[in-house]
């Protein structure tokens, strides 16, 4: 089935994007285009406009500065995966990008893109929330940084307003031990049933200062359980701690039925993720 | 909605047509007589309209084919011919990887973007790089083993073949 | 993969130059090379883009259809609906293909015109300059339905007042078997265990949609480029387009997969209609979403099994219900469930039946074939039973099994003698054995391991009178040229017949040449179904290609003045058995057989055995001229917390009596043992009230190459088959043992058994939380 008509704009700089943007706030930016060309050709979305900001060498590029890693929103899946910086200083998001589809997806798929479509299983959310991310929103007004749990409002909407673009997602260089596990239906190019981020921080005594616990597909956003989160801080990874953490992470998966899996599958293994990331943390040393 | 024109460099060769905003690479390659170039699903499920783009291994449904302006694709006919083929090709032949022949295309070219970044992987990493291309028939066995054996043979990284169109 | 050394050596087999080399397949290259055409890639001047426009609703009335609007769109060229085709109809059956008449009441609508019985039925089509205009003048088709109840489950189809969706009663076909006194059968037994076994819809998902050109040529007759598995569906063509059968060619392409979808007519009949309407080339090539929507799927079955056995293992006696889905038209349903209920007792003998199956149609997609049409659903629920015997009996799975496999000269549930070398044993304890040491329990798997024999047949209906026709014939240059009407799906079809005529004709592979899959110009060879090519053709490759080495032997001989015994034909010449001397090159040869007057080709037709059917009460009689035994052997590891299953170990041992080519016997098994994996863990087609909920590959699961290890294929040749050179048959039997393996493989792994596929994740943990409260209420 072919597209359906549109325009394509196509912006030779950021400010030239941000512009058309400006001028037709109903027109949808593309980058990779890997989950917008579907859900056109599909006739879910309609837009008649779209922009393309898949080459703007503006949104490329990661680099540390003080104290933060940042990526261009054009960063692709692929590049993500790979990234010296990022498998160090982001190691949930780069494990989520090892799994990520299928490596042709990967190639073309946007670290900007997988945050606007703001899927509920958007594999790099949770990583980026137990990062502490912030999201980097800009239009010809300027620039504003949003922490990510405000990025993501409700089901498949996002903060931005029509005339900006998510152009970077920076976060602070982590401390502590994390972890990400997807589960999928099948062993590769899987939509995530459950998915779920943590990172931990431990004093020299093991017990847990920091505590980040963020979970995908198991509710309309992908969300921190910070009712987990909060039954850490100020234990070690003991038995009890990481059973009462899973049980509060199962209590703030709010699931859907759907074709992948029933809502109590969802539920129940969400707790079960949870449990043995935190169990691989604590087998490990206390950094990274 | 408009026409403009652009240019792909196509197996070595220039290619020039009029690409409206919403043709994909995939529709662009095929009408130049691409036919190699497989439609599996037009949506990124299945691997068969893979290409190589400036190097990268893409899904061919998926790129705009105004995206690609100015730019490098490698389609399998790229790699070699009956008369020349690529070692990656020969060895997809005679391991017994090409049943039905229609996942083929995608995947000799996943398995070539595999080798140039990688020239001696394990069998998981040749199962994950080919991990986006479906193949009914074989159960991926002897897929793997023609990657294995390409690694073994020098699988021509970096060349091109002569477009013969 | 190894071939074993043949375990009877006092049954020999002949040593062969060509036969039994893993030659790389005369089709390979041009394939990774992406020089071959398949049916979407053709070009031609003048050519239309069609479309088909589908019911929307599974159940309906067609109250209006107005195609005015879409006659309108720019670049529309042409609008058929089914009241511009009043004598058109399409025959599902395929007897046809062999001369015997049609099944009464298996036609179905080219278009519907009255009546919409599924999601996705065809109503319009429409032929357009470019592929876009047809999709608008899709969009311009105005439909007025009005929605009718329908039925969307076999068995509430078959209750008094259901709406009606075949017949009065919504039967498509019932079968029965009665062999024996099952009551004095019951009546030996120490234990009855009965259980019922599910299976749903599955889909092919071949990665080529279909798809085909058609054209109406300079002497009126309609050409169509099409990827199918029968070319003699220009019979089916002529008939329903209203043409004279010698006026429709069939130019068959390679097909990019089959499985049984693409044996049903798909797109030549639309194709022909808008040719012949237009006057110009017409291509249609069909969107995933659309296969999905148009194709066959697999019956899905439901199997009860109540089987009585001894306390040290031996069937007495077995009664069978079996209940397929025949969705909404009956394509092959009739013959589906007689596979399923001639093999419901799978390769075991057992004295005392009772099978009834029926099939029902309902509001959902129409089933048809699907690699092993019927045999993987019957194995399914047998090799559980079998575990379950096991289970119920403490006994080990294979000594169970060991005690009531058929032996060569019993007879199967229908009373058919095996006359074939049934290897049950033999490749059931290779494939066991071949697992290696069980890996150790740990915290987040349980291990298990399963096996499963089956018995699949090879070869058509005997009494649909299958034959194929062959020509072989020699170049003066001493290359050898086959035209045979094979389609080749991808399983090698063509190549073997390639190394067939090279072995006998003593040239190497290189020096053949194959045409095929042309109803115009090649000797008609029948379907590519039913695992019966190798089998059909193969013969006729071998009579043909006898021949015209007989001519090549005698000429030889007369130059050398010898006995014609002692020429043979080696690396594309003439020689002396046992003398390096003598050597004549085919290039000198043929030419002077030709200027002899000697035949240098020949037209061979290979009949298989012919019959008249089965008993209609009893079931009794012979149906397939032969079966393969074999066994697949699995070792899963289950997360009993997620439940997820992962297949560690696999080995499939089959007799397949002679391998051809070990390279595509290999790659047969393991492409058959992963579709069985899919059907067995990630596959199904999902349906609610007759719309799916699984349009794509994003939802409809098949398996990566990440997901399921290489299946270590262990081959076995009793040289007993009735193919060419001994050969049995692979393609379908590949299949059919792999998911009752991983089925019986999980039940060992968590100590209770998923009695329906695909065996989910989900599903593991609702069985483990079964068995733990029946522990805890004191036991199963």
């Amino acid at each position: 089935m072919t597209l359906p008509a549109f325009e394509l704009v196509e912006p030779r700089t950021l400010s030239e994007a941000l512009r058309a943007l400006h001028e037709s706030p109903g027109a949808a930016p593309i980058a990779g285009g890997t989950n917008l060309l579907v859900d056109l050709r599909g006739r879910r979305r309609a837009e008649e406009r779209l922009i393309d900001i898949g080459s703007l060498e503006e949104l490329r590029g990661i680099s540390l500065e003080t104290g933060w890693v940042r990526v261009g929103a054009g960063t692709t899946i692929a590049e993500i995966s790979r990234d010296r910086r990022i498998i160090e200083h982001g190691a949930p998001l780069a494990s989520a990008a090892r799994t990520f589809a299928a490596p042709a997806i990967r190639n073309r798929a946007t670290i900007g893109g997988n945050l606007i479509d703001a899927s509920p299983a958007a594999d790099s959310a949770p990583p980026l929330l137990a990062l502490d991310a912030h999201i980097e929103l800009r239009s010809i007004r300027g620039k504003r940084l949003l922490p990510i749990d405000e990025f993501f409002v409700g089901l498949r909407r996002t903060a931005r307003r029509p005339d900006e673009l998510l152009t970077a997602v920076c976060w602070p260089l982590p401390a502590g031990r994390s972890a990400y596990r997807k589960i999928g239906r099948r062993k590769a190019d899987a939509i995530s049933v459950v998915s779920a981020a943590v990172r931990i921080v431990r004093d020299e005594a093991g017990v847990c200062r920091t505590a980040r616990i963020a979970l995908g597909a198991v509710a309309p956003i992908p969300v921190r359980a910070r009712e987990a989160e909060g039954a850490l801080i100020g234990h070690r990874l003991s038995e009890e701690a990481v059973a009462a953490a899973a049980g509060f992470a199962r209590e703030t998966a709010q699931p859907i039925d759907d074709i992948r899996g029933s809502a109590g599958y969802r539920r129940r293994v969400v707790g079960v993720v949870v449990r043995r990331l935190l169990e691989e943390i604590g087998e490990r040393g206390n950094d990274e | 909605m408009s026409e403009r024109t652009i240019r792909l460099h196509v197996n070595g060769r220039w290619r020039e047509l009029n690409a409206a905003s919403n043709r994909t690479l995939l529709e662009a390659l095929r009408e130049l007589g691409y036919t190699d170039v497989k439609s599996g699903c037009e949506k990124g499920d299945c691997g068969a309209c893979a290409v190589l783009l400036d190097g990268q291994l893409v899904n061919s449904c998926l790129v705009l084919a105004r995206q690609a302006d100015g730019r490098s694709v490698t389609t399998v006919r790229g790699l070699g011919t009956i008369d020349d083929p690529n070692p990656i090709q020969t060895a997809f032949a005679d391991t017994g990887a090409v049943q039905c022949g229609y996942c083929t295309p995608g995947m000799i070219l996943a398995a070539k973007a595999l080798l140039d970044a990688c020239p001696d992987p394990t069998d998981d990493e040749i199962r994950e790089a080919l991990s986006g291309n479906l193949c009914r028939c074989t159960g991926y066995g002897q897929i793997i083993e023609a990657v294995r054996l390409a690694a073994r043979r020098g699988h021509g990284a970096g060349e091109g073949g002569r477009d013969e169109d | 993969m190894r071939i074993e050394p043949n375990p009877f050596p006092e049954r020999h087999l002949p040593a062969l130059r060509q036969i039994g080399r893993p030659l790389r397949r005369v089709d390979a290259l041009a394939k990774a090379v992406g020089a071959t055409v398949f049916a979407a890639d053709d070009r031609m001047p003048e050519m239309l883009h069609a479309k088909v426009f589908r019911s929307p609703v599974p159940s309906a009335r067609i109250v209006g259809l107005d195609v005015s609007a879409a006659k309108s769109v720019p670049g529309v060229v042409c609008v058929l609906t089914g009241r511009d085709l009043p004598d058109a109809r399409l025959a599902t059956d395929m007897p046809g293909q062999t001369g015997r008449e049609q099944r009464v009441g298996s036609d179905a609508p080219v278009l519907a015109t009255d009546i919409v019985r599924f999601h996705g039925e065809p109503i319009a089509l429409v032929a357009a300059e470019t592929v876009e205009a047809a999709e608008r003048a899709l969009e311009r088709i105005d439909l007025e339905l009005e929605e009718r109840p329908g039925v969307f489950d076999p068995r509430a189809a078959l209750a008094p007042g259901a709406p009606r969706v075949y017949g009065d009663d919504n039967v498509v076909a019932r079968w029965t078997i009665r062999k024996g006194d099952l009551e004095l059968g019951m009546s030996r037994a120490d234990r009855i265990v009965e259980r019922t076994y599910r299976v749903p819809f599955v889909e092919h998902a071949y990665l080529e949609p279909e798809a085909g050109t058609a054209w109406v040529d300079e002497q009126g007759v309609v050409n169509i480029r099409v990827a199918t598995q029968v070319v003699e569906h220009f019979r089916t063509v002529a008939r329903a387009v209203g043409l004279p059968q010698n006026r429709v060619r069939i130019r068959g392409t390679m097909v990019g997969g089959g499985f049984g979808s693409k044996e049903d007519v798909t797109v030549e009949i639309f194709l022909a209609l808008l040719a012949r309407a237009t006057g110009r080339p017409v291509q249609l090539v069909y969107t995933r979403e659309e296969s999905f929507l148009a194709s066959a799927k697999r019956h899905p079955f439901t199997i009860t099994h109540r089987t009585g056995v001894t306390a040290d293992g031996r069937i007495t006696a077995a009664r069978i219900e079996m209940l397929a889905d025949a969705g909404a038209h009956p394509y092959l349903t009739p013959y589906v469930l007689l596979y399923a209920t001639g093999m419901a007792t799978g390769p075991y003998r057992i004295d005392h039946l009772h099978v009834d199956s029926v099939a029902a149609a309902t509001n959902q997609p129409f089933t048809s074939a699907f690699r092993g049409f019927g045999g993987p659903q019957a194995a399914f629920a047998y090799e559980s039973q079998m575990d379950e015997i096991a289970d119920a009996l403490g006994m080990d799975p294979i000594e169970v099994r060991r005690i009531n496999y058929l032996r060569t000269g019993d007879s199967t549930g229908t009373g058919q003698a095996v006359r074939s070398a049934a290897w049950l044993e033999e490749t059931a304890t290779r494939a066991a054995a071949a697992l290696g040491d069980r890996e150790a329990n740990g915290p987040q798997r349980r291990i298990g391991r399963g096996i499963a024999s089956y018995l699949q047949s090879y070869g058509r209906i005997m009494w649909f009178h299958d034959t194929s026709r062959a020509w072989v014939g020699v170049e003066q240059d001493g290359t050898v040229v086959i035209r045979c009407g094979v389609p080749d799906i991808g399983a090698g079809q063509s190549n073997s017949l390639c190394q067939i005529a090279a072995e006998v004709l003593g040239v190497p592979l290189e020096r053949t040449t194959i045409h095929a899959a042309d109803s115009a110009v090649t000797p008609l060879a029948g379907t590519s179904t039913a695992t019966r090519q190798l089998y059909m053709s193969g013969n006729a490759v071998l009579e043909a290609a006898r021949v015209v080495r007989e001519s090549l032997v005698k000429e030889a001989a007369a130059v050398w003045g010898i006995d014609p015994d002692l020429v043979d034909l080696v690396d594309g010449a003439a020689v002396v058995r046992g003398r390096a001397d003598r050597r004549i090159p085919l290039e000198v040869l043929v030419p002077q057989c030709a200027a002899a007057g000697r035949p240098l080709a020949h037209l061979a037709q290979f009949n298989a055995p012919f019959s008249d059917g089965i008993d209609p009460e009893t079931g009794q009689g012979e149906i397939w001229p032969d079966f393969t035994f074999g066994a697949h052997a699995v070792e899963v590891a289950v997360d009993p917390e997620t439940g997820e299953v992962e297949i560690r170990r696999s080995v499939a041992c089959h007799d397949v009596g002679r391998a051809i080519n070990p390279a595509a016997v290999r790659g047969q098994i393991a492409g058959g043992s992963h579709q069985g994996f899919g059907y067995a863990l990630m596959e199904e087609y999902v349906l609610a009230g007759g719309i799916t909920r699984t349009p794509t590959l994003a939802e409809y699961l098949i398996p990566t190459s990440c997901d399921y290890p290489e299946t270590e294929v262990i081959i076995l040749e009793s040289g007993t088959g009735v193919g060419p050179f001994g050969a049995k048959g692979i393609g379908e039997p590949a299949l059919t043992p792999a998911a009752p393996a991983v089925a019986n493989a999980v039940a060992d792994a968590i100590g209770i058994r998923i009695f329906d596929l695909p065996i989910t994740p989900e599903k593991v943990l609702a069985a483990l939380d079964r068995r733990s409260s029946a522990a805890e209420g004191g036991g199963r």
